[in-house]
């Protein structure tokens, strides 16, 4: 192998002339250890073993080479008997090679040459406390989210709760929502290229989704699918209202539990996941109307957004929703009336929806009679523990999102389904499916613009929720005769000390954990081939 | 006069399997004979191919027959093998259990079992693992297992002693580094008097030598098509190589999944008639295919040793190859050119071979007579034969490990394994599996005691005195070396 590196030659001693004192353990270990501990990054072969090997001694050997240099005395480690040999060696050096006659015995062990190579945690990023903590929000977020489903659904089932004032709060809060985003849409918009019509010609043509994309990506797919992606990601933001109910509705219509895509062709009931090709559908389908089909309904409000979101993509440096909706047509030639347009259809979808799961909630609410209560709460336990764990908290733009992003959102619905089933009535059955969908489907898209808009809206949020999980608990399991805001109050101040003490306690610990990080590269490890003309396939 | 040894060669691997393993247990058996040691191989029974048989030079093979079923789950098995082997060790009387290959479940079982019956082990290990993924964690803690109490270890290659240094948790004093060899007589360079080998065509001349600036440079590559032999570099590689220099064509041998890669580039590329595949070989065909070049390539993402570019060098093949694992121990630089594991570099190191050759620098013509002296079977038999003497107490422990051994006399290491201090006594044995690992280490002083409990069992239903002596091949005379150094 390759001569010892500048690093090893200097844990030599230089001056061979000094002479080096007689040999003992706390000469010779630490030897090695000062060296090179040096660089953390080498191993020095004691570390092999060190931690079962409490005793190493080498004695008082090497008398005649005592005065020799150092390096001999580390061979004088090995060989010591006789000192002619041993001066022999001194020309001689240790090489890591294999066809050279060495003059060491085969299990000599070279302290400047041994595991030279070896790399301890090369890619590893130290965490910031700060930072991890801030990240921990998005997590907070939605397990409150998801609690306060739950409060709901408690609430209902133990007729605390009008569910009429449930659905018809949240329905409020998720036209607040909507306006709120169309608001931000709308204020982002001219920032792009001015006209619309102009920026979806260039969005068709390509070359504009050149210019606004990772310059990565541009290979891995189709200048359509590239198209497609860049729409459809901000289109699941623009139009998530009517598609997320939609695609419930839809499911419900089919009778088994949602298979996730809020957003869904009308011919493809399969349905792609993912920034995959699903949505490649010739530009006159967006205006097929097919009545049986809510999400072709669905699909049309959306696909005249596309044009602004791509630019709030590429304004916010990638905001990217990266919701659970995929699948789009190819924009759609834009209507003269851009805004307003989307906006009327996306009511008119919400409308239709809202009437669809009307119809359906009798049919649902029977869904689960034979099933005891028991299975009911476990199974919805579960699958709302599936929600919470398989959700896709990145958030990112990257390209690589999570492949089972769409299990959370069908867990959630499929859980909300099974717990409407329960409820007696049918309204109640109403509420619930209708808050679900809102809770589910749109509001984590809600969520994540509101990261991308600002971290003060964020936090906001965040204390939002965790106050009103905390005091949602709070009240659910205070006793019903007494005033429940004094147990709300409590719980909101309890929840605030849990997340609080969650978010930093498991970020504490997260930084504590990676002390015992230990990744070990070296030159055993399989090389990585570089090869030019697939590298284009590989980074993707 | 030095001690000969009754050797119990134990591996999955053996003929009639090809393969590295194979081949080196087979070749170092041999020379340990011809050394006068008595050696018999242990090896699970293959299809058509049980019981006992005897190779040549009196080379004893036992093909244990229930492995073939069991052989992919080894944890079941790891008691189920002690009977048959108690009774294989104490017919032929064996001394020393020397066990091959990491992959090898026989081998780690022989290893444990013959720890409880008082023999001296030795492991010796041909392949580097990472330490990554799930199933290099999984071999690693049982490769810890079965070499907690291993009395040493042998290495191919320097890479490959830190590699398990690393793995097993083992004091690097107890690993020795023994290179494979090759049969220089078998990988001779063309002799231009003889008559061609059959596997020239007669459209192929043999190689010009020495070359002219116009001669044809023939690249042959000889591997098993995989992703760890690097062949998708060889294939991004070929095209460009081909294009850069015009008088080279390539000869590509042996087979695998990544052989349709190869060929797919051939016809995207129209390189029919500068590239030849030759498909699978056998390993006798080895040379008469690489006498047909100049340049050896060798693209492999990882190796311990690399046999075949040692064989490609003996050819006197000019040799390229990439710089990964055992590799750039393994030869001079004279004889190789370095690359990375990049397409581009291993571009250039080929046209660097290329313009090397071309100038008439490189003597390939004294090849054959280097690696000759560099490796061979009888020095690794040699050197083997000092581990075996260090361990069972012929040389000092000191002259063995390096160091003083009165001083370390008085105490217990759990590490090391060592003549004269490390016990057989069951205690100690369970203290070197102890420290394994916190949920480990008790499995294993689990593992230990039951096979200790089995063990006296045995000798209890089955006693020793009911076992038949076989009767010895007659040994060879030890041959007077003056070189053995020792």
């Amino acid at each position: 192998m390759a001569p010892p590196s500048g690093l090893h030659q200097s844990a030599i001693p230089s001056d061979s002339e000094t002479p080096f004192p007689p040999l003992v353990r706390s000469s010779t270990v630490p030897a090695s250890i000062r060296s090179h501990r040096a660089d953390p990054s080498h191993l020095s072969p004691e570390d092999a073993y060190a931690p079962f090997s409490p005793t190493r001694r080498f004695g008082s050997f090497d008398s005649g080479g005592g005065n020799g240099s150092g390096t001999e005395s580390r061979s004088g480690r090995i060989r010591h008997k006789d000192t002619s040999r041993s001066r022999n060696r001194r020309r001689k050096r240790f090489q890591k090679l294999l066809w050279v006659k060495q003059s060491y015995p085969d299990n000599y062990t070279d302290q400047a040459t041994f595991l030279e190579n070896l790399q301890r945690n090369p890619r590893v990023r130290p965490y910031d406390f700060w930072p991890l903590v801030a990240d921990s929000t998005v997590i907070v977020q939605h397990v409150c989210s998801v609690i306060i489903f739950v409060v709901c659904f408690v609430g209902i089932f133990q007729e605390r709760v009008s569910p009429v004032s449930v659905v018809g709060w949240s329905s409020f809060a998720t036209f607040v929502g909507w306006l709120l985003w169309d608001w931000w849409v709308t204020k982002e918009s001219p920032v792009g290229l001015g006209d619309e019509d102009a920026r979806a010609r260039m969005i068709r043509d390509g070359r504009a989704s050149r210019e606004y994309r990772p310059p990565r990506r541009q290979d891995s797919l189709g200048l359509d699918q590239q198209m497609l992606n860049a729409s459809t990601v901000s289109i699941s933001s623009a139009s998530n209202f009517p598609s997320a109910a939609s695609s419930t509705s839809n499911l419900l219509l089919q009778d088994h539990p949602p298979t996730h895509q809020l957003q869904r062709p009308s011919h493809q009931p399969g349905g792609g996941s993912g920034t995959s090709n699903s949505g490649l559908l010739v530009p006159g389908h967006a205006h097929s109307r097919s009545v049986s089909s809510v999400a072709s309904q669905a699909s049309t409000a959306n696909s005249p957004t596309t044009t602004a979101p791509i630019i709030t993509r590429h304004g916010s440096d990638g905001p990217d929703h990266n919701s659970h909706a995929s699948s789009d047509p190819a924009p759609a030639p834009p209507p003269p009336n851009g805004r307003a347009y989307v906006r009327l259809s996306t009511i008119k979808s919400a409308i239709l929806i809202y009437f669809t799961l009307l119809g359906l909630s009798p049919i649902l609410k029977s869904l689960t009679r034979s099933t005891s209560s028991d299975s009911i709460w476990a199974m919805s336990f579960w699958l709302l523990a599936i929600n919470v764990f398989f959700f896709d908290y990145s958030g990112s733009s990257s390209s690589k999102r999570m492949p089972v992003a769409s299990l959370s959102t069908n867990a959630a619905l499929m859980a909300s389904t099974v717990l409407a089933s329960r409820l007696p009535s049918t309204g109640q059955v109403f509420s619930l499916t209708l808050f679900s969908i809102e809770v589910f489907g749109l509001f984590p898209v809600f969520r994540q613009h509101a990261r991308h808009r600002s971290w003060r809206y964020h936090v906001a949020l965040t204390v939002l929720l965790v106050l009103g999980a905390g005091g949602g608990v709070g009240m659910i399991l205070g006793d019903e005769r007494g005033w429940p805001w004094k147990k709300g109050v409590l719980g909101m101040v309890v929840g605030c000390l849990i997340a609080a003490l969650a978010m930093g306690g498991c970020s504490w610990w997260l930084i504590g954990l990676q002390k015992y990080k230990n990744e070990i590269y070296g030159p055993w490890d399989p090389a990585r081939p570089i090869i030019i003309s697939r590298r284009h396939w590989d980074d993707e | 006069m030095a001690p000969t040894y009754n050797i119990a060669m134990v591996s999955d691997f053996f003929f009639p399997q090809p393969g590295g393993v194979e081949s080196h247990i087979y070749q170092l058996s041999s020379k340990l004979r011809d050394r006068g040691h008595k050696v018999i191989i242990i090896t699970h029974a293959y299809k058509g191919r049980t019981g006992v048989r005897y190779l040549t030079n009196g080379l004893k093979v036992y093909h244990v027959p229930f492995f073939v079923l069991y052989r992919s789950a080894s944890f079941p098995t790891v008691f189920s093998f002690f009977p048959i082997f108690r009774n294989i060790v104490i017919r032929e009387r064996i001394n020393i259990v020397h066990g091959h290959a990491s992959l090898s479940s026989l081998c780690h079982e022989a290893i444990l079992h013959a720890r409880t019956m008082g023999l001296r082990t030795v492991y010796t290990d041909h392949s580097l693992f990472g330490f990554a993924d799930a199933a290099s964690i999984f071999a690693n803690k049982l490769l810890k297992f079965s070499l907690s109490d291993v009395d040493h270890v042998i290495c191919v290659s320097h890479t490959c002693k830190e590699n398990t240094v690393l793995r097993a948790s083992l004091d690097p004093l107890m690993v020795s580094v023994i290179p494979n060899a090759v049969v220089a007589e078998n990988f001779k360079p063309l002799d231009y008097n003889e008559p061609l080998p059959r596997s020239f065509a007669p459209h192929h001349p043999p190689p010009a030598r020495p070359l002219g600036p116009h001669d044809m440079i023939t690249i042959v590559v000889i591997s098993r098509l995989f992703y760890n032999k690097g062949t998708d570099l060889l294939t991004a590689a070929i095209p460009r190589i081909l294009q850069n220099h015009p008088h080279t064509r390539f000869i590509i041998a042996g087979d695998g999944p990544k052989a349709i890669d190869l060929e797919q580039m051939i016809e995207q590329n129209v390189l029919q008639d500068r590239v030849e595949m030759l498909g699978p070989i056998r390993h006798e065909e080895v040379r008469d295919v690489m006498v047909r070049g100049h340049i050896y390539l060798h693209p492999s993402l990882t190796e311990a040793f690399g046999t075949v570019i040692v064989e490609a060098a003996s050819c006197g093949l000019y040799v390229v190859c990439t710089q990964v694992g055992g590799i750039p121990e393994v030869l001079p630089s004279h004889m190789t050119v370095f690359a990375k594991p990049e397409e581009d570099d291993l571009v250039a190191a080929t046209g660097r071979a290329i313009a090397a050759l071309r100038a008439n620098k490189v003597r390939t013509e004294l090849f054959h007579e280097q690696v000759k002296s560099m490796y061979s079977w009888t020095n690794v038999a040699m050197r083997t034969e000092r581990v075996y003497n260090g361990i069972s107490g012929a040389i000092s422990e000191a002259e063995f490990y390096g160091y003083d051994a009165a001083s370390g006399a008085g105490s217990w290491s759990a590490t090391r394994g060592r003549s004269g201090v490390q016990s057989f006594a069951l205690i100690d044995r369970l203290k070197r599996y102890y420290g394994c690992g916190i949920w480990a280490g008790k499995l294993f002083c689990l593992c230990v005691i039951v096979d200790y409990l089995i063990f006296l069992a045995l000798e209890l239903w089955f006693p020793r005195d009911k076992i038949d002596i076989c009767p010895d091949w007659p040994r060879k005379e030890r041959k007077v070396d003056g070189n053995d150094a020792g």
